[in-house]
């Protein structure tokens, strides 16, 4: 996966606004209550690793960011804008990797693109397209469609359309799942481009120590509940580990 | 509303160029009715035993099995590799995607009754020279007041583990009005040589706009967990 | 409010009914003594519209509040629908019998409870079909807002259907008093069996153990063994 050097940095609010700021955030699901009393604030442009055991709401944390789910109780605001389901905009800001695709696996990887490229009403989308292919090293692959592409082609390709409408605000879900080596040294170094350039990331893992390597804050939840919010650089993975478990 | 009708179009565009691809869904659904029409057209014995105005009822029959076979299938193109998660992600008024999956299923159907009507015109003698464009436009209001129903249903129950049969016990009730509006207007207009009757479509048209927009209004709520 | 006492008043009424019923009120001239199974049928055929419009109500509640004892209400009702109107099929059919000699036909007023019964025993039916309580909460929901909305639509679509047999009544006084005595002990029990269904639904729902997030929540389908 080569990448190209990003030469712009992004635009967003010049001023001090938040990429995310939630208030007592919580969510309840089948009588369960998965997430409570989440406060957290994340600055634009900061790296945020999301920790855990299973259970402890990570990924329901990261899909309400994503507007999949609204919350129970409290609210967020993602740049200032408060997330409802009638607030459309903020979501052309914020893109999504998890490990599931999210691609229609009957067109081709050029389809799909073009596809979302359009969804988000990207200017002159067919050369975005050309040049997300080509940052993902599947400008060979095209127009064949995604169905028989590999698992690591097609990971490649999710995050090539997570990235295709440039958002402020990257949400991976433990991005990393079922790649060989050399993808995720590519990806990790692709995270940390974008990064510099101004985006923020939240990244779930189960990995703490390459969190540690990779992110500069780390949050952990247990039981629904934040129970450590840190700089990496302060921290040792044994103390996270036993935040976790 | 501009933008509105383009990522309508996009939505609707995007399905059509899956279903080419793969070309299940009208296959499966096309054959699906005509079985049973011939099903039906063994059972209720030969040719011309059953009238013109038993046409409605005979292709309705076909058109509810296969139609929620069709549905079911359109829903599955979205759940498949989370796919729609991305959509909903997007910046677009999630009301605009169940106008887009109600378009693709319009379209599939009608592709279908292209196909299963003539069959059934031809094993029944169904002789509709006498009000080809009632029975058209009568059909094609129930279709939409039907697919309205089912679009609906298929996107909220796609998340479950599907139990077989789920979504046509919850869409035939409720098309029920549908059935009986338009076999009461078959009568009426084949039987008894009057015209289809205002009432008759006054309640096709009132089926149509209320849960087309009941279904529209509600789509958004139905697709959060 | 609903205890011992309750169910006490309403076996009392209904005897009462009953025994009214038996001695005061007069047969009716064409129909003989069969007819007075009407005296049941027509309070219970309200009775069944009203329990449809409070799960339809119940239903609306939870999709905006998202509350579960809204969902426990809906599917009390519902239930309670059904009953009713397997009662109201059933004396129609009765009467249907003794008043033209066939068990059934397609008549606009037993097409429509049937419609009615059919669109309620699928509500029944989804939520035994759906594991998960909070997906089976919404499509119920979702689904018993339709059917409410169909019910107007079912209704005139039935009267488009020929009626062989016209039934008007023509009511004395004896025959308005004993139905308006008879709608009472009806209410009664409807509203009582809605809220001894919704009792029991809160208590066992108080009692199950907190469920596990359903892998597969809104097309993200964890591996297995992934929860959150």
């Amino acid at each position: 996966m080569s990448l190209q050097p990003r030469n712009a940095t992004v635009q967003q609010p010049a001023d001090t606004t938040p990429a995310i700021a939630a208030c007592g955030l919580g969510k309840a699901l089948d009588d369960r209550q998965i997430l409570r009393e989440i406060n957290l604030r994340v600055a634009a442009g900061e790296y945020i690793g999301l920790l855990g055991a299973n259970g402890a709401g990570k990924t329901t944390l990261l899909k309400i960011l994503a507007t999949l789910m609204p919350p129970s109780q409290g609210e967020v605001c993602l740049f200032g804008q408060k997330l409802s389901p009638s607030n459309v905009a903020v979501r052309a800001r914020i893109g999504l990797i998890g490990h599931q695709p999210m691609l229609y696996r009957d067109l081709s990887a050029r389809e799909n693109l073009t596809f979302f490229a359009r969804l988000y009403a990207v200017n002159d989308a067919p050369a975005r397209v050309d040049r997300m292919l080509r940052m993902v090293g599947l400008a060979d692959r095209a127009d064949d469609p995604v169905k028989n592409f590999s698992r690591g082609m097609v990971q490649r390709l999710s995050i090539a359309r997570a990235l295709l409408h440039e958002p402020w605000l990257i949400l991976a879900d433990e991005p990393f799942a079922g790649l060989d080596a050399p993808s995720i040294q590519s990806l990790e170094q692709l995270l940390q481009r974008l990064n510099a350039a101004g985006r923020t990331i939240v990244m779930v893992n189960h990995d703490i120590e390459q969190t540690l390597r990779l992110a500069e804050r780390a949050i952990v939840l247990r039981e629904g509940r934040i129970v450590l919010d840190q700089q990496t650089h302060r921290l040792y993975a044994r103390e996270v580990l036993s935040e976790v478990s | 509303m501009i933008a509105s009708l383009r990522q309508i179009a996009l939505l609707t565009g995007k399905d059509l160029r899956i279903e080419s691809r793969s070309r299940q869904t009208l296959g499966l659904v096309s054959v699906l009715g005509i079985l049973i029409v011939a099903v039906l057209g063994l059972g209720l014995g030969a040719h011309n035993q059953v009238a013109a105005f038993g046409a409605t009822a005979v292709l309705w029959v076909a058109y509810l099995f296969s139609g929620v076979l069709c549905f079911e299938k359109t829903m599955a193109v979205e759940r498949n590799d989370g796919v729609l998660a991305a959509l909903l992600m997007a910046p677009l008024d999630r009301g605009i995607i169940y106008l887009a999956k109600l378009l693709s299923n319009l379209l599939l159907m009608l592709a279908v009754a292209a196909i299963v009507t003539p069959v059934g015109i031809l094993f029944f003698g169904f002789d509709l020279t006498a009000a080809p464009l009632t029975f058209a436009g009568v059909m094609s209001l129930s279709m939409l007041g039907f697919a309205a129903v089912g679009t609906l249903f298929a996107a909220v129950i796609s998340s479950t583990r599907l139990q077989g049969g789920l979504l046509a016990m919850m869409v035939f009730p409720i098309s029920l009005p549908l059935v009986i509006a338009s076999t009461q207007m078959m009568l009426r207009t084949f039987r008894d040589g009057a015209g289809p009757g205002m009432t008759g479509m006054g309640i096709l048209l009132a089926f149509d706009v209320i849960f087309l927009t009941v279904s529209w209004l509600v789509f958004e709520w139905v697709l959060e967990p | 409010m609903f205890n011992a006492g309750y169910w006490i008043l309403t076996l009392l009424l209904t005897a009462a009914a009953v025994a009214m019923l038996a001695i005061y009120t007069p047969e009716e001239a064409t129909m003989g003594p069969i007819q007075k199974i009407f005296y049941l049928h027509l309070p219970a055929a309200i009775c069944t519209f009203l329990a449809c419009l409070v799960c339809f109500v119940a239903s609306i509640g939870y999709l905006t509040q998202r509350r579960n004892w809204w969902d426990d209400l809906a599917a009390a009702s519902g239930r309670v629908a059904v009953q009713l109107c397997s009662i109201v099929l059933i004396t129609g059919m009765i009467w249907g019998r003794s008043a033209w000699g066939q068990w059934w036909t397609w008549s606009p007023r037993l097409t429509f409870s049937l419609i009615l019964w059919l669109l309620y025993v699928v509500y029944l039916m989804i939520r035994t079909s759906i594991e998960s309580p909070q997906r089976r909460a919404v499509i119920s929901a979702v689904y018993a807002t339709i059917a409410f909305l169909d019910v107007p639509l079912v209704y005139l679509s039935t009267r488009l259907m020929v009626d062989i047999h016209p039934t008007s009544i023509t009511l004395a006084m004896p025959m308005k008093l004993t139905l308006a005595v008879w709608f009472v002990p009806i209410v009664l029990l409807s509203a009582g069996l809605i809220m001894a269904r919704f009792r029991l639904y809160q208590r066992q729902r108080a009692l199950a153990p907190p469920a596990r997030i359903e892998p597969g929540h809104n097309g993200f389908q964890w591996a297995a063994g992934e929860v959150a």
